[in-house]
């Protein structure tokens, strides 16, 4: 694997996952409520990390050659920060409901505001 | 291959100083725990690109041990959230 080959898949992998976690972080302004944040969170780890592994994937192949372990160890890491954030990312979904945070006012329909229907709320002051 | 990797660590750091604004400007935990979290996985982007433009020989273990440590931190703000509760 010669070098300007080596340095242009670093480049597109790289560039291209930043511009990723640049673009996610961007949105952490437009949404404006915890629960949409969360949303906006995955393309940076769904995506944008796993472009940053396949670069250095890249490098480690152009500098010390093919090895098994390597690949091995960039296919868990993709597989882990695509598996393991998605289920931190739900714990901390979940906690964020359960903690209280608030909801942006102009959620429609806000699911979170009332039980579904068909379900009696056990606490609620009519019942 | 160091610019295309300064290229990328400018973009990186771009994002990082997005993510301590909102931080800054954020007004509920929540929001802050999930911007923390984009800071640290920004974080961990920069040091592989520093491994890279050092060409050391152990970038592919960083990212692989930080993304498997990434779930630690967002698994204690949740906890710290719901006050210690499961």
């Amino acid at each position: 694997m010669n070098e300007t080959l080596a340095t242009s898949l670093v480049g597109i992998f790289g560039i291209t996952g930043s511009l990723l976690l640049l673009g996610s972080a961007l949105a952490m302004f437009r949404v404006r409520d915890a629960l949409s944040r969360i949303n906006v969170f995955s393309p940076a780890t769904g995506l944008g990390m796993p472009l940053i592994v396949a670069a250095a994937y890249v490098f480690d192949l152009h500098s010390a050659g093919f090895s098994w372990s390597s690949l091995l160890m960039a296919v868990v890491a993709v597989l882990c920060l695509i598996i393991v954030s998605s289920v931190a990312s739900n714990t901390l979904a979940r906690s964020t409901v359960l903690s209280g945070q608030p909801v942006f006012r102009k959620t429609s329909p806000n699911r979170l505001a009332f039980p579904p229907e068909g379900v009696i709320d056990v606490d609620s002051e009519e019942g | 291959m160091i610019v295309v990797v300064g290229i990328c660590a400018v973009i990186l750091a771009a994002a990082i100083i997005i993510g301590l604004i909102r931080v800054l400007t954020a007004r509920d935990q929540g929001s802050r725990a999930v911007v923390s979290d984009l800071i640290y996985f920004s974080a961990i982007a920069i040091v592989t690109m520093l491994g890279i433009a050092v060409s050391s020989s152990v970038v592919l273990d960083v990212v692989f041990l930080a993304s498997m440590v990434g779930i630690l931190a967002t698994i204690a703000l949740s906890r710290i959230l719901t006050r210690g509760h499961r």
